[in-house]
């Protein structure tokens, strides 16, 4: 590591963001991080009920028809990046790291790993024993439980896309879906597995966001607050109508 | 002679020689533990390329193999789709990130590896051989020159880890 030198992660504050409004964002982030017009940057947000598939479209893992899911009041979205279906929802923290690999000096596995890493180091601040998982198994568990997927994409060395954390969703939604693809495991969020009371989600979200920056050694954290992102996501919705 | 010959028994044990009477390709061991190979060019995007008269074989390289972790899926395109040197052509997807595979030339596709819709795994057990991942009619094989050797590709791995 270059001794002394700052490195910022930026992180941006979003709110409740539509998942096809994050998206578009993101691929604009990505353009201007190749093109060096930002600088490495973690947006932090949460979605309304969304299940969202990866890129190989494992649709015999949604267990309801799609309308049926419209009708729980859920959006439905098929994305490229990696992973299996999952959902999305109020009170489940969600981080994109717009990254470039190169810059941290990490291949794809040892990034996702330094994200499973900031989960598991954020779930031990409330006393929770979370673990990444086994082999072919993707995100944080507790026990046999689960509490935090992952879902990247990589372009160029450039990433998008991340972590989904579950502070207390409704785990309800779960049930119409096989998590990640593998079935007879659990669900489950901090609150369930904390004995403590937990702080508003926005501590939560920061202590993530911090321990991104460790894991990937940013000497700082510059945190953008929702006036000043909203502009952002608005311009990126306008102009995909 | 003898350089050779070690080199040769080598590459077989690391099963990574071809078949037929070619001999063994001579390769290097980066001080990262990746295998950079002769006779190929690489871009800095980590694929491999081969030259061979009319046919440029592509695939990405032991150290992209080795950073991504086992691989489940590959998202080749179809044969007739035309690349362009840098430009992603597919993606391969491990266990927890899809990321874009670029091609090194400019060219149409003649030929994908059907073996890899099914063992994508393929890619992580043998790169260079039997994970290839098309086959290019070059548009434009002065592009070749523009890529990097291998000697200059291992300094690239190893600059890439030196931070």
């Amino acid at each position: 590591m270059s001794g002394g030198a700052r490195r910022v992660l930026e992180a941006w504050k979003l709110g409740l963001v539509r998942y096809g409004d994050a998206l578009r964002l993101q691929e604009r982030l990505v353009a201007d991080r190749r093109a060096s017009r930002v600088s490495d940057l973690v947006l932090s947000l949460q979605h309304p009920p969304t299940y969202t598939l990866g890129k190989r479209r494992t649709d015999h893992n949604l267990l309801l028809p799609e309308v049926e899911l419209r009708g729980l009041g859920a959006e439905i979205h098929r994305t490229e990046r990696g992973g299996d279906v999952t959902f999305h929802g109020p009170r489940q923290a969600v981080l994109y790291p717009i990254l470039s690999l190169r810059t941290i000096g990490l291949g794809a596995r040892r990034y996702v790993e330094g994200l499973e890493s900031a989960m598991i180091e954020v779930a031990a601040l409330y006393g929770v024993k979370a673990r990444p998982g086994a082999a072919g198994e993707t995100g944080v568990w507790v026990g046999d439980r689960k509490i935090g997927a992952i879902g990247v994409r990589i372009s160029s060395g450039f990433t998008c896309h991340g972590l989904a954390f579950n502070i207390d969703p409704d785990l309800g939604y779960f049930k119409h879906i096989v998590p990640c693809g593998i079935a007879d495991k659990e669900v489950t969020s901090l609150r369930r597995e904390a004995a403590v009371e937990l702080p508003p989600d926005e501590a939560i979200h920061d202590q993530l966001v911090q321990s991104l920056a460790r894991t990937f050694f940013f000497s700082d954290v510059e945190v953008k607050d929702e006036s000043e992102c909203a502009d952002m996501v608005c311009l990126s919705a306008a102009t995909q109508s | 002679m003898a350089l050779r010959l070690w080199a040769s028994s080598a590459a077989n044990a690391l099963k990574i020689s071809s078949s037929g009477a070619r001999a063994a390709p001579a390769y290097s061991i980066s001080r990262y533990f990746s295998t950079v190979l002769d006779g190929l060019k690489y871009s800095s995007s980590h694929e491999w390329v081969k030259h061979d008269g009319s046919v440029a074989t592509v695939g990405i390289t032991d150290h992209a193999q080795d950073s991504l972790g086992e691989l489940v899926y590959v998202e080749l395109p179809n044969v007739g789709t035309q690349v362009s040197q840098g430009e992603a052509f597919g993606n391969v997807e491990s266990v927890k990130a899809t990321s874009d595979v670029n091609s090194p030339i400019s060219g149409e596709i003649v030929e994908v590896n059907a073996a890899l819709k099914d063992t994508a795994v393929l890619i992580n057990k043998s790169p260079y051989d039997d994970g290839w991942m098309i086959k290019v009619k070059p548009s434009n094989p002065s592009e070749l020159d523009a890529l990097l050797d291998s000697d200059k590709y291992t300094k690239h791995c190893e600059e890439e880890h030196a931070h």
